[in-house]
């Protein structure tokens, strides 16, 4: 996997570098990382073309699902128009679309295959470089999505039903994605104990889909379902922004992505921490 | 005395399927080497299917009737579309990786060998999570699909044409990377005909409609062969078997005449 060759002209730290020199440097990693990523993705424009055209199909099909759906339903589905619906869709998609949808099942591999071995010589956190190079992949992607998104909802649905609780919609993104690298970083080290990640990613993906609000407003699901899926991570992954975007104006959704986000780092290091101690590789 | 042109034809044709079959038996022999590793995949994709079943008892818990469908047909298309996808992508697992071959150049070994090259790259691979949506697909169809013996026979043939359809549009996409140097639509081809198909076709309206009849066949690949199942009726079937036809014909032509366009990439190990 590409998102762990180091960038060239890397000012990474030197291993033996003085703790206190070391800092400004530490900072640098992660604009380069991200930067070096960002620039790998553009590089590559007809892979970010079939992303935004698959994108666009998905919007697509949901909103006229959903559509159909509120119009069968007397104008609205669980307090939502159509109009919120779409741009609901729109965004909860461009969340989850944006990131490298394998990410779990890559990192599963480069753990149980050993390759994150070489990873540990370098003189930065292995879990950091992945989850900024991660990030610096998803934020084109996610501005692509955006601007198709909003073209797409406003061609077919019309303008978004509350321009303010839109503006906030963009800082809830980022933290979706942030949010989402953190988790699937922490799914993906089961694959230092299970040498595989690959059942973790399809659960993972799938309490996305559903817990997360990607696919289904979290209102529309029954109250048991609601309130557990109101305690859990996932739907800071999607369902935040894109309820934003749907005109509802809930600056608290933020707070909540960011105290999700600190428990998932904190996780993922732990756990990567733990895993890290156990590795093993054969061969050279 | 020497064999007429007649016997040749015939013992060619039998040592080629002789081959396919020994082909096929071996994809099978790799995939289930690792029993428990089989084991696993399959209830992991099937338990992926559930998801998808869940979604939708809820949506129309919900909204009640869409367009003419109800949590029943939806259920049936569930169970047509997991089955097809199932043999499609998990019995010619190659078929959505044709583009990627043929970019990277990995035909090279399969064009030294005695059989076609197009059916040898269907049969080689098996993909044993896909095995997961057969099974889920059948069990699907038998526990919310109200089988009959009638049903039960529908059933089984518009899944034949479903697979015929999914995956020749399949190497007809892939088949387009030999003439465009990349493969992205042949990726594109079956994401979207994957998505497009889970979804009734009736909640498109217009020219999005008719492109799910024609350009990107997905109401075949599902919503036609369900409302069958449902309420079998003997044009909309002929319909289905004549794209399924067509896209296989199609299919096979792209692939055939690509080939010739093919250039190594002096790759031997991974067709």
């Amino acid at each position: 996997m590409s998102l762990t060759t180091a960038p060239p002209g890397s000012t990474a730290p030197s291993p033996t570098a003085p703790a206190g020199s070391a800092a400004p440097a530490s900072r640098r990693w992660i604009y380069v990382v991200l930067h070096t990523a960002g620039r790998r993705v553009l590089a590559e424009p007809g892979g970010l073309l079939v992303s935004l055209v698959f994108y666009g199909l998905v919007v697509a099909v949901l909103a006229g699902l959903w559509s159909a759906a509120a119009e069968a339903n007397g104008g609205t589905v669980a307090g939502y128009t159509a109009i919120a619906l779409t741009w609901y869709v729109a965004v909860s998609e461009a969340a989850t679309v944006s990131l490298n949808i394998r990410m779990i099942d890559d990192i599963g591999r480069d753990i149980g295959g050993g390759a994150v071995a070489v990873e540990l010589l370098r003189p930065a956190s292995v879990l950091g470089v992945r989850m900024v190079s991660e990030l610096g992949r998803a934020l084109p992607r996610l501005a692509g999505c955006l601007a198709a998104g909003t073209l797409l909802a406003t061609a077919t649905a019309g303008g978004p039903p509350r321009p303010a609780a839109l503006a906030l919609t963009v800082p809830s993104l980022v933290l979706a994605l942030m949010c989402n690298i953190a988790a699937q970083h922490a799914f993906a080290a089961s694959a230092f104990w299970l040498r595989d990640a690959g059942t973790a990613w399809f659960l993972y993906q799938k309490l996305v889909f559903v817990l997360g609000g990607m696919l289904i407003p979290l209102e529309v699901l029954p109250g048991w379902l609601g309130r557990a899926a109101a305690l859990l991570p996932f739907r800071a992954m999607a369902y935040a922004p894109a309820r934003l975007a749907s005109g509802h104006m809930e600056p608290v959704l933020l707070l909540e992505q960011l105290g999700w986000l600190a428990a998932l780092v904190v996780g993922a290091g732990l756990v990567f921490r733990a895993g890290q101690r156990r590795l093993q590789v054969v061969g050279g | 005395m020497t064999a007429g042109p007649r016997t040749r034809r015939t013992t060619r044709a039998r040592t080629m399927f002789r081959g396919l079959g020994a082909t096929l038996r071996n994809a099978f022999a790799e995939a289930g080497a690792n029993r428990m590793a089989l084991g696993s995949q399959m209830a992991v994709m099937a338990l992926n299917d559930l998801v998808w079943v869940v979604f939708w008892i809820l949506f129309f818990h919900h909204v009640g009737t869409v367009r003419g469908w109800d949590v029943e047909l939806m259920l049936l298309l569930q169970a047509t579309l997991t089955t097809t996808g199932g043999v499609a992508l998990g019995v010619f697992a190659n078929a959505r990786r044709l583009g990627a071959m043929a970019v990277d150049g990995d035909l090279d070994a399969v064009l030294a060998l005695p059989v076609p090259p197009l059916a040898y790259l269907l049969l080689r691979r098996i993909e044993p999570v896909h095995l997961g949506d057969i099974v889920f697909g059948v069990v699907l169809f038998t526990v919310a699909g109200h089988p009959t013996v009638a049903r039960t026979a529908v059933f089984a043939g518009v899944v034949v044409a479903a697979v015929v359809l999914t995956t020749s549009f399949l190497v007809l996409t892939g088949s387009m990377a030999f003439f465009v140097g990349r493969s992205e639509a042949s990726d594109l081809g079956f994401h979207g005909l994957l998505l497009l198909s889970s979804y009734p076709v009736d909640i498109f309206a217009g020219l999005a409609k008719l492109v799910l009849y024609t350009v990107i066949p997905a109401a075949f690949v599902a919503t036609v062969p369900a409302r069958l199942v449902d309420s079998f009726d003997a044009v909309d079937a002929a319909w289905l078997v004549a794209t399924a036809i067509g896209f296989g014909v199609a299919g096979w032509a792209t692939f055939t005449v690509g080939l010739r366009r093919y250039t190594s990439g002096a790759v031997w190990t991974r067709a």
